[in-house]
């Protein structure tokens, strides 16, 4: 045999491209199996995330087995994960009590039925003996969707008191008893007390959980990860970006990112390339070529010296917290040197931006109506007689005048302007920026973050010094905080001050991709596939989405919780607002991949409510180990894992082409194969969901679930036609070509040890169709759909460009107040300290010390501990990392070990029940690479479940791997807000959770 | 963004080698620590394709920090075999089954060879072990199918199994070189810090970044002359991890 014959894994019928999702990047992954085993992963060359350029879509798959992209060691390691001697196959329903570790294997049908229909399930536990508990089918009250669709709209009515309660029961007096609380309509329906806690599900399995849960069981109830780990960045983002749009502030982008290989100066915020943002395997290799040809500076602000601060030119290690000063630091220079993009500022609208070679523009110009309590609306033309509400005002050369921002003519605007204008007291947005940053010196600045006045005024020239090829860049690290939205709002200033975006090396917002939900021309639409979409309505449990002004719930200010009418996904208040009942209580949670119980800060908190019968009756997992909260349900479900199932994640703004990603099977699922719908299949998530609809007759399952004759009764009915969708492309004409009889004996060959949802092409193929049946094999030879690299440009811009407007000045969170103290918010970026619910500030004298984590790249959250691999030698155990000059102070070495102490946890223990405590401590290691008075923690260990412990199973006792369980999570020591007492400190406007800031103390233990 | 990946120019050169006899050929590695980011990706890849059990790495990263608060610095230095023209393992081997090919890479033959432990102490890069035989599911319920699965090292398909109480060091990959691919921590780094290909070919990536200034000879004066070098600002900043 030639070398090339002998080596399979260089072979395309020994591999099927997927997706990652050992961290939420999920980049596009290249699976090699032998003889039915996943042996080796590696970055699919088609993939702008894996490789650059990334090969041409329509490389063969022969040609593309010989290249290997890259990836980083998490998704190397993800074979560990896949084959992790803990992983559960069967259902494990507990015989202990919840958090006690005894379970006993049940079937499927049983456990699901028992979750249906309740009763007395666990009287064979002490104590639970006459425990009657409610079950779906007494949950899912309200069944009639034409109902609820009247209904929502009502409920909503009487929130705004523009319906009153009488009238409302008057009118849905029959359907009273599907309320929860008829005297309180807007909040919905009982259904809505049945709640999904998601943690990284991600596109694919997100829209198809939902419309589960919000389309088809009625429940609003429905939540992701997001605001443990970066939400105020995206809404930060979000009201910067927002549209206005016919007289409405429409949607705006979440997420933007520098154009790496053609900016020359970088500045991040509390992130970088090389250890998680989104995500180091697609930014690292752009950074370290620009540092090598000397064509890109970076600079890094952080706390800590990261790996990325490693390769920079400028540290600047910035108290926690305070990226809003250093901003407003670098923000003063550049005004005061009149180093900002005066031009570009000027724009007042599309049409002006345009004639000067701008595809965005700002509303710097616009001006803001000053009211008693601070700046308000945006004046609009009509409030002066000049034109409509859907006009803005700018002052030209003195003079007021509309502004279309869209299709109006050239409008530039004066940059400054304080005085009247009929009247009315006004002043330009960007007027008000500068006022917020000559409220303090640049010196004074630095006083707050940290920073002497030189280095800031360094970072200020050096980022005004390329043009448009600078790019401020922030994720995690300035934004959870309680001051995190306002924090990614300064950041997000700095480029709109150089008018960076859609340029060539500036900001962007990537390439995005094609609709796999059919939406825009896929043969089958997700949106409408639907046999009775049922309306979900009434206020979430978290209040997110909704208004306190906005709900019977009112009743001044402080409200007994905060409400997000901004956000989203508030992971951190699911469960304590359940406990507490606000807006009410609920009957029973299922957590699927996500671990509420040690990912949020104050995680603690979570796992004396979860082990609350009272507070969570029916607590069921979806998982693919016994984890730190799946060890307090009441059954898991066993979870197919990523490389064994089907998933259609989104792609990283950081990518500048179009990138749709498909995960599917690359090896036969392990768990336990079961039957729903008559129809066989491995135990996931979706089985699972699956199960629960035909045992509750919920519409949009089964035989005619996506409408008559179209049937969703297992993973690949959904996901094959997603990939069919993508296939098809999001406008007539751009089909994919059909899979060729090479690629076709490719496709059949590399799936010989699959079978079932995994592998069914005679199916696949009836109900796509020839045509495209081998058309959606092309997306499968190749794990997604991607836009060749050549299409990355248009001249000096990016190809795919955002041509919107910023807002410098949010009007939106300018009207809303702070359900916590009544006060309004600010529409600009402010700098403020870190504060509780009712708006004191949290001091926490006598604790004189800041912790921040970190992300170390060879470990995820709460997943990747049995990555024997990327978890060994040094890499097995994380830290206590503290500067040389504490430890001294301290009195602590290198290897002492010591505990973290807090005001709401002064002992420094984690009380995860049975007597199980486990102190927030492990080792010391002594650095320089840490500002003095900040402690840092890594994020990946401390682990006392996902097989680091003996569990029972049928009464045999299955051994722990003590290798899983070193090192500490700091997460207990975090701070609780003092004016809740039950969650962790939290940004009222962005809703992310506080994992830095809290004041602790380093004690030797 | 170049015309084309770096992974691809390289492969295209190892094209250009494996056309050539063997004796032609002079694989070498560069890596260049300015684009190492200590993601220990390459440790993994690595791990993942040859199938090393705990205890045994063909590659790792080494990291140091240096300087104080807040003037810090912190260096990354993958280590491997040196694949040393004068190996001093080779030297040490009295079984006879280490030997250097004519690509200029250190192989073991696992059919002759003994695992002596003198062997692996020769190294003075410390980059040779013995496999001792342990699994990283000791001690789980469950040893797993892909710890036994084919490694194709040196052109073999077995499995660990042989492989046990034998010298393990890195082969530059040369099962994949062979096929026309990049050994597995080349292709797989995501800051693009390895260079690899065929020294004897002037045209090829690596031979040019081998002429570049601030290379680097981990313990030149040893006189073991590696193929294996590295390329940094300085040699201070290679000097400061290999301490």
């Amino acid at each position: 045999l030639s070398a090339a014959e002998m080596y399979d894994l260089g072979k395309a019928e020994h591999i099927i491209y997927g997706a990652c999702l050992q961290c939420h990047t999920a980049c596009n992954i290249k699976g090699k199996i032998l003889n039915g085993v996943l042996v080796k992963i590696d970055g699919n060359p088609y993939s702008a995330m894996t490789m650059s350029p990334h090969l041409p879509y329509l490389t063969g798959p022969k040609e593309a087995a010989k290249v290997d992209g890259h990836l980083c060691p998490k998704g190397q390691a993800g074979i560990q994960s896949l084959y992790d001697p803990y992983r559960i196959v069967k259902v494990l329903k507990r015989y202990g009590k919840r958090g006690e570790n005894k379970w006993q294997v049940v079937s499927f049908d049983q456990a699901v039925s028992e979750i249906v229909n309740g009763g007395k399930l666990f009287k064979h536990v002490p104590g639970e003996e006459n425990r009657v508990v409610k079950g779906l089918k007494d949950i899912y009250a309200l069944r009639d969707s034409k109902v609820a669709k009247a209904m929502a709209k009502d409920a909503a009515a009487v929130g705004k008191q523009k319906m009153t309660v009488a009238a409302f029961k008057k009118k849905y007096a029959r359907y009273l008893d599907t309320l929860i609380d008829p005297d309180h309509p807007d909040l919905g329906p009982k259904n809505n007390r049945f709640v999904i806690q998601n943690g990284r599900i991600e596109h694919g399995r997100k829209e198809f959980s939902k419309r589960w849960q919000k389309d088809s069981f009625g429940s609003v109830n429905w939540y992701e990860h997001t605001s443990i780990c970066e939400q105020s960045h995206h809404i930060g983002y979000n009201e910067f970006t927002r549209k206005w749009d016919k007289g409405k502030w429409g949607k705006g982008k979440h997420h933007m990112k520098p154009d790496i290989y053609n900016s020359k100066y970088i500045l991040y915020f509390g992130t970088g390339a090389f250890e998680a943002n989104f995500g180091p395997t697609n930014l690292a290799r752009k950074v370290t070529q620009g540092i090598a040809d000397g064509t890109l500076k970076i600079a890094v602000a952080d706390p800590r010296f990261s790996k990325t601060a490693a390769k920079a030119e400028q540290w600047l290690p910035l108290k926690p917290g305070t990226d809003a000063a250093l901003a407003y630091g670098m923000i003063r220079w550049i005004i005061d040197n009149k180093r900002y993009d005066k031009q570009y500022l000027s724009c007042a609208n599309k049409a002006a931006a345009n004639a000067v070679k701008e595809t965005t523009w700002s509303n710097a110009s616009h001006l803001v109506k000053i009211e008693k309590d601070g700046p308000g609306a945006l004046l609009r033309a009509s409030d002066v007689g000049l034109g409509s509400k859907e006009e803005f005002v700018a002052m030209v050369g003195g003079k007021p005048v509309a502004v279309d921002v869209h299709k109006g003519k050239a409008i530039y605007g004066d940059l400054e302007f304080d005085g009247k204008v009929k009247g009315i007291r006004v002043k330009s947005a960007f007027t008000l920026l500068t006022e917020m940053a000559r409220s303090k010196s640049v010196a004074q600045w630095g006083v707050v973050c940290g920073i002497a006045e030189a280095d800031i005024a360094r970072a200020a020239k050096d980022f005004t010094s390329y043009g448009k090829q600078a790019v401020a860049e922030l994720y995690r690290g300035p934004v959870q905080h309680t001051n995190g939205f306002y924090n990614a709002r300064a950041v997000i200033a700095l480029n709109v001050l150089i008018g960076n975006a859609d340029w060539k090396g500036g900001l962007q917002a990537g390439g995005g991709h094609w609709h796999e939900d059919g939406s825009k021309n896929g043969p089958y639409n997700i949106k409408k596939l639907y046999a009775d979409k049922m309306k979900s309505f009434g206020v979430t449990l978290t209040r997110e989405k909704h208004k306190y002004e906005d709900s019977t719930l009112f009743s001044g200010y402080p409200a007994k919780r905060c409400w997000y009418p901004f956000s989203g996904n508030v992971y951190q208040e699911i469960i304590p607002s359940a406990a507490m009942g606000y807006p009410y209580t609920i009957d029973a949670l299922m957590i699927h991949k996500g671990s509420p119980a040690l990912t949020t800060p104050g995680a603690n908190k979570n796992i004396e409510i979860l082990q609350d019968l009272n507070k969570i009756p029916l607590l069921f997992a979806s998982d693919i180990v016994i984890g730190e909260t799946s060890m307090y349900a009441d059954y898991i479900f066993p979870d197919t894992a990523i490389w064994e199932r089907w998933g259609t994640p989104h792609a990283t703004p950081d990518l500048l082409t179009a990138v749709s990603k498909v995960r599917q099977p690359m090896v036969q699922a392990m768990t336990e194969e079961v039957e729903v719908f008559g129809v066989k299949q491995p135990l996931g998530m979706e089985t699972l969901l699956l199960a629960i609809a035909e045992k509750l007759g919920l519409p949009n399952h089964g035989r005619d679930g996506f409408g008559k004759g179209q049937p969703l009764e297992r993973a690949d009915d959904w996901f094959v036609r997603m990939a069919a969708n993508l296939a098809k492309g999001d406008k007539p004409g751009t089909e994919v070509p059909a899979a060729g009889r090479e690629e076709q004996a490719i496709f059949s060959k590399a799936r010989k040890h699959l079978h079932g949802y995994a592998y069914d092409p005679k199916r696949w193929r009836k109900f796509l169709g020839d045509d495209m049946f081998l058309r959606t094999i092309t997306v499968l030879n190749r794990g997604g759909r991607f836009e060749d690299a050549e299409h990355a440009y248009k001249g000096d811009k990016v190809h795919h460009q955002f041509k919107n407007q910023f807002n410098i000045y949010s009007e939106k969170v300018a009207l809303a107040r702070h359900p916590g103290t009544g006060k309004r918010f600010n529409g600009l970026p402010i700098s403020e300290p870190v504060l509780d619910f009712h708006g004191r500030e949290v001091k926490d004298a006598g604790y004189d010390m800041t912790l921040i984590t970190y992300k170390d790249i060879v470990g995820g959250q709460s997943r990747t501990i049995g990555n024997y691999w990327a978890q060994g030698r040094e890499l097995a155990e994380n830290y206590i990392l503290l500067n040389s000059r504490d430890a001294r102070k301290l009195g602590l070495k290198d290897g002492s070990e010591a505990k973290i102490l807090s005001a709401s946890n002064p002992d420094g223990m984690w009380n995860i029940g049975h007597g199980l405590d486990r102190p927030v401590g492990g080792k010391v290691k002594v650095i320089e690479g840490v500002r003095p008075g900040v402690v840092a923690v890594s994020w990946s260990c401390g682990h006392w479940a996902y097989g680091a412990n003996d569990v029972k199973v049928d009464g045999k006792v299955v051994k722990g791997d003590q290798r899983r369980g070193k090192g500490l999570c700091p997460n207990a020591a975090m701070r609780i807000d003092p004016a809740l007492g039950d969650m962790c400190l939290t940004d009222p406007i962005g809703a992310s959770s506080a994992f830095f800031g809290t004041r602790v103390k380093v004690v030797p233990v | 963004m170049s015309e084309q990946s770096v992974l691809e120019q390289m492969r295209a050169d190892i094209q250009r080698a494996l056309a050539k006899p063997p004796e032609q050929r002079h694989w070498a590695m560069i890596i260049d620590i300015r684009k190492c980011v200590g993601c220990h990706a390459c440790t993994v890849a690595c791990k993942s394709e040859n199938k090393t059990p705990e205890g045994v790495a063909y590659r790792f990263v080494k990291d140091a920090e240096d300087g104080e608060y807040p003037n810090v610095q912190h260096f990354f230095m993958p280590n491997q075999c040196m694949q040393c023209a004068n190996a001093p393992c080779v030297k040490a081997c009295k079984d006879g089954s280490v030997t250097q090919g004519k690509d200029g890479v250190v192989r073991i033959d696992y059919a002759r060879n003994t695992g002596d432990p003198k062997v692996a102490a020769a190294c003075p890069y410390g980059v040779m072990s013995v496999d001792k035989g342990d699994y990283y599911t000791d001690g789980t319920p469950k040893r797993e199918a892909y710890e036994d699965a084919a490694t194709f090292e040196y052109g073999d398909k077995s499995g660990r199994k042989g492989k046990i109480g034998k010298n393990r060091k890195c082969h530059y990959c040369l099962h994949r070189v062979e096929a026309g691919m990049l050994p597995a921590c080349v292709s797989t780094c995501i800051g693009e810090a390895n260079y690899f290909g065929d020294l004897n070919d002037p045209k090829s990536l690596v031979a040019k970044m081998a002429r570049e200034k601030g290379i680097y000879i981990f313990q030149a004066d040893l006189g073991t002359k590696p193929t294996t070098k590295y390329l940094g600002a300085d040699a201070y900043s290679c000097a400061k991890c290999h301490e």
